[in-house]
C-alpha cells in the first residue's frame, strides 16, 4: 500500500504516520516512511534518536536532470534510480523501518 | 518551479511507482499536498486525512481530500484525532457527513501522548498502552488494507 497522510500542522498526523508504520514494520512489512512535511518529525515519532536524525541528509537537486524533448523544449526528469537513493540517503529505525527525509531538500548545508 | 520540490516530487513519483508492492509506503504530507503531482497521485493507493474536531482543522481536510481528488486519488478516508467527548464525535460526524468524506476511525485524545512527544520519544516505545497508540494499532489493519474500508 501507499499510503499519503495529512492534515492541518497539530493535527497529530505525524504521530499516526509514524506509529503506523512501526505497527506495520512489526506485522513483518518491509515498510518505506517518507517525512514529506517542510517541518520534519517523523524521526522521532519511528523511535529514530536526535543524533541519528540530524545526520540524515536531504535529496540533492542533482538528482534531476533536465532533458530536451522533441520539439526542443526542456522538461526536468528525476534521472536517479530510487533503490539507490533509498539506499545511500535513508536511514533505518527501529522494527526496520526505512526512513528518507524529503523536507530538508534544497536546504541542505544552509544549517 | 522550485526545484527542491521538483526533486521531492520526482523522487516521489519514482518511488512510489517502481517500488515492490509488498513494501509499505507511508507519506507524511504537508496539509497542501505540494509534493504530489498529478502523475505521482494516481499512484497513491489511499489519502488519510487526519483532523480534530475543530472547525479550521475539519476545513483543512476537507481542502485535502478535495486536492486528492483532483491528482487521482479515488481512496480517501478521514481519521479523527484527540477527540474527547460525544459531542466531537457528533461534531466529526456530521462535518464529514456533509462533505461526503469517509470517516473510518477515531482516536482519543490522550494526555499521555502529550508528555512522549514533548520527550521527543517514540509514542510506540515510550507508551505502548496508551489509549492512542492502541488506538492507533488497532486501525493499522484497516488503513493499510488494500480494499478500501468503511
Amino acid at each position: 500500500m501507499r499510503i499519503a497522510i495529512a492534515g492541518k500542522g497539530g493535527t497529530g498526523k505525524t504521530t499516526v504516520a509514524g506509529t503506523l508504520a512501526r505497527v506495520l514494520a512489526r506485522g513483518g512489512r518491509e515498510v518505506l516512511a517518507i517525512d514529506a512535511d517542510t517541518n520534519p518529525n517523523l524521526a522521532s515519532v519511528l523511535g529514530i534518536p536526535g543524533e541519528q536524525a540530524r545526520d540524515i541528509v536531504g535529496l540533492p537537486r542533482t538528482l534531476m536532470e533536465r532533458q530536451t524533448r522533441e520539439d526542443g523544449t526542456t522538461k526536468v526528469v528525476f534521472a536517479a534510480d530510487p533503490e539507490a537513493v533509498l539506499r545511500d540517503y535513508g536511514v533505518t529505525g527501529p522494527d526496520g523501518v526505512r526512513l528518507m527525509v524529503m523536507g530538508r531538500v534544497g536546504h541542505g548545508g544552509a544549517g | 518551479m522550485c526545484s527542491a520540490h521538483a526533486t521531492v516530487r520526482g523522487f516521489l513519483g519514482e518511488i512510489v511507482a517502481r517500488a515492490a508492492s509488498d513494501r509499505h509506503i507511508i507519506v507524511d504530507m504537508e496539509a497542501g499536498l505540494e509534493h504530489l503531482s498529478r502523475g505521482t497521485g494516481r499512484h497513491v493507493s489511499r489519502l488519510v486525512a487526519v483532523l480534530e474536531p475543530y472547525y479550521r482543522s475539519m476545513e483543512t481536510a476537507r481542502n485535502v481530500a478535495a486536492l486528492a481528488g483532483e491528482l487521482g486519488i479515488d481512496d480517501v478516508v478521514v481519521v479523527a484525532n484527540k477527540v474527547r467527548d460525544d459531542g466531537d464525535r457528533r461534531a466529526i460526524a456530521d462535518f464529514c457527513r456533509a462533505h461526503g468524506m469517509r470517516l473510518v476511525g477515531e482516536i482519543p485524545f490522550d494526555g499521555a501522548l502529550a508528555d512522549v512527544e514533548r520527550s521527543g520519544q517514540a509514542p510506540i516505545d515510550a507508551a505502548p498502552d496508551s489509549r492512542s497508540v492502541q488506538a492507533i494499532t488497532a486501525l493499522a489493519g484497516r488503513l493499510a488494507d488494500e480494499a478500501p474500508s468503511g
